[in-house]
């Protein structure tokens, strides 16, 4: 029961999330709510396997947490690259 | 037992849901990247913790089992130092690429772009010394 | 409650892969997938297939995110907008999504105790009882993907192996960087 609660409350939490992924307007928009969104897949993952009786599956949820943050960051640094065209470098921006 | 960790797990269980919720409502309603930041982050950090909280004391006095207890403080606590990372990291990118905050009206807060750019590259000790290399 | 998750799960799914259709910013379009990877895996995960979800998770959301960004880098973010009719396209793509829908009425059924594989007398069995003499690994999937397939497994690791060293020689091994800061510099010179 509790944990059918909690999961359905994180499906509507990543309902919204989804929302804004899609809806932007911005790159930044899309990534803040993917991150967000790999958060709450954790939780779910987590609160399943209580859900199921089975919580060993929070193996997954560990390495989902790993590769989320490791993602963001990522296609953060592709931001922050040049365009390898334009010759421009800061090395002052990180 | 069980009374104690039904009197337990509910209330937590609902102020996480009341963090989940927020926060997700938060990141549709409110006006740009920045503000969504701290709505991102209440689900981020304040739902995680306060969820594995409740799935601790299942994890501790249902199924009795060290093994989940420490994976879900492993998850707990990565996330309480990647989610804050992560949102800073954003907000520093978005900065640097000259994404200007505005305030609740729509306004914009930094005159232009630029300005915003040199903001993310400023740092509290070394700004001065960046702009005079510059 | 599963098959509630799960179905939420596959909505999220069909909204997400309509809004990469549509959207013509291709970063946009990359981070999607990201988020369509990481649901399909959270379904596999409640659908008891763990180890998938595990590939899913690393590949999908992981390293194709990282190669898709560093091809973008090479290329345009916007898509071009298409001169020519797309009909004769939709009609294939629909024509062969109805093939493979039609492939799965097949298949045995999620969870179905009456699969071929659940009901073959000898192979679940001999897996389930021999395969801790016989390779050693207590997690019997383990042994089967490499031992009782290793052929296979080392196929399918030679051609991941292959693509993974062709796309780094198309994407990463180019090196420009100390040109461009000789250049960098001599223009703060003059």
């Amino acid at each position: 029961m509790l944990f059918s609660v909690i999961a359905i409350a994180l499906l509507v939490a990543m309902l919204l999330t989804l929302v804004r992924a899609l809806a932007g307007p911005t790159a930044f928009d899309r990534l803040l709510a993917v991150n967000s969104f790999g958060t709450k897949t954790v939780l779910l993952i987590a609160v399943a396997g209580f859900l199921m009786g089975r919580p060993e599956f929070l193996d997954i949820a560990l390495s989902y947490a790993l590769i989320n943050f490791l993602g963001t960051v990522a296609v953060l640094k592709y931001f922050e690259l040049p365009d390898p065209d334009s010759g421009h470098y800061a090395e002052d921006d990180y | 037992m069980e009374l104690l960790l039904g009197v337990l797990a509910w209330p937590l269980a609902i102020l996480g849901m009341i963090f989940l919720i927020a926060g997700a409502v938060g990141m549709t309603r409110l006006p740009d990247l920045y503000t969504r930041l701290h709505a991102a982050s209440v689900t981020d950090t304040g739902g995680t913790l306060v969820i594995g909280l409740v799935l601790l004391l299942y994890a501790v006095f249902v199924y009795g089992s060290a093994m989940v207890a420490i994976k879900l403080l492993l998850i707990m606590g990565f996330t309480l130092f990647t989610a804050p990372t992560a949102s800073h990291v954003l907000a520093k990118a978005a900065l640097l690429s000259g994404l200007v905050p505005v305030d609740g009206k729509g306004e914009p807060l930094l005159e232009s772009s630029e300005q915003a750019t040199q903001l993310g590259r400023s740092r509290p000790d070394a700004s001065s010394a960046v702009q005079e290399k510059r | 409650m599963e098959t509630f998750i799960v179905g939420v799960l596959l909505s999220f799914l069909v909204i997400i892969a309509i809004g990469i259709i549509v959207l013509r910013d291709l970063l946009a379009a990359v981070i999607l997938l990201g988020v369509y990877s990481l649901i399909a895996a959270g379904a596999f995960v409640v659908m008891d297939a763990v180890d998938v979800a595990f590939t899913e998770a690393a590949v999908g959301a992981g390293i194709s995110t990282i190669l898709y960004l560093g091809a973008l880098r090479f290329t345009t973010d916007r898509q071009k907008p298409r001169g020519h009719d797309s009909l004769p396209a939709l009609l294939f793509v629909v024509l062969t999504g109805a093939l493979l829908i039609y492939g799965t009425l097949d298949m045995p059924h999620y969870g179905s105790a009456t699969s071929p594989a659940q009901t073959h007398e000898q192979v679940a069995v001999r897996f389930l009882e021999v395969s801790g003499d016989e390779v050693g690994p207590p997690n019997i999937v383990t042994s089967v993907l490499a031992s009782y397939r290793g052929y296979d497994t080392l196929g399918e690791t030679v051609v991941v192996f292959a693509a993974g060293i062709a796309v780094m020689s198309l994407l990463g091994l180019r090196r420009r960087r100390p040109q461009q800061d000789i250049s960098d510099d001599e223009r703060a010179e003059s």
